[in-house]
């Protein structure tokens, strides 16, 4: 079962997550967001925002968000391009537990490996949680 | 493939993009990025929230703006940029969404030239709803 984050302290390391995009994703994730650059027309890369995207998700499969989470800043770096079906794993440390008052801001380091071992993005997010969390 | 479409110049814009944000966009986003947050695809539970409906992923409308970086500087983005942002105001189903930047650095340095532009994604009424910076690093010609 998931974990709440509020259970976390900071210098949690999720545990690696394993991940792929095949062409199918890739294009689901191109029409959801209207682009049609053209490095990723005939599946030749993958966007690094969907990269992103799903590092984060994988996070999701050890720790639960809360619903009413609320996602204040996003850091990205893009290093690699990646192609579809390429085989990534996703690092993710809890760098930064805060209450102020009634919130809760949460940070998460984040970076993105290649098989080779090659980091091809690097993130940080921050989330403030819900009061609900706390109960 | 092209590397970079526009003129490297301080105070120079970058093409502005504009997006209209709709749930079913947002429903593919969730299935996509496999974020299924009741508050971006459960009408009666976001309606209980204090957004009154659902709203965009966050990730959802940076991604329009890594279109924006994408169309500018070609591949340079997808291997050198870099992204800090922060989330000012949901997007909700029905907004539309304008994104624009402009160049408010240069450095160049060994055969390089860093290029910093501030970005801002901003609705209908004109609110900010992403505000922040990206970076990139383009070969000079």
């Amino acid at each position: 079962m998931a974990k709440a984050y509020s259970e976390l302290e900071a210098g949690y390391e999720f545990p690696p997550g394993n991940y792929k995009l095949d062409a199918a994703r890739v294009s689901l994730f191109l029409g959801a967001v209207g682009d049609a650059s053209y490095p990723y027309l005939d599946n030749r890369l993958v966007p690094p925002m969907a990269v992103a995207a799903l590092a984060m998700a994988a996070l999701s499969n050890t720790v639960s968000l809360p619903a009413g989470a609320v996602h204040v800043s996003q850091e990205l770096g893009f290093v690699e391009a990646v192609r579809p079906d390429e085989n990534l794993t996703s690092y993710a440390r809890l760098s930064r537990t805060q209450k102020r008052g009634k919130l809760h801001v949460i940070a998460i380091d984040f970076d993105v490996r290649s098989q080779a071992g090659k980091t091809v993005l690097t993130g940080k997010t921050s989330f403030i949680l819900p009061q609900d969390e706390e109960q | 493939m092209a590397s970079q479409l526009v003129e490297l110049q301080e105070g120079g814009r970058l093409p502005e993009i504009t997006k209209t944000v709709i749930q079913e966009n947002i429903n593919r986003y969730a299935e996509a990025s496999r974020d299924f947050n009741p508050i971006h695809i459960d009408e009666e539970f976001a309606r209980k929230t204090q957004h009154g409906g659902t709203i965009a992923h966050g990730m959802l409308v940076l991604a329009y703006v890594s279109e924006m970086m994408t169309a500018a500087f070609g591949r340079n983005w997808l291997t050198s940029g870099k992204l800090d942002v922060r989330f000012k105001a949901a997007a909700h189903p029905g907004e539309t969404i304008t994104v624009s930047g402009q160049i408010t650095k240069l450095s160049k340095s060994g055969g390089q030239t860093a290029v910093t532009c501030s970005i801002l994604c901003r609705n209908q009424k004109n609110e900010p709803v992403i505000t922040g910076e990206a970076t990139l690093v383009v070969p000079e010609v």
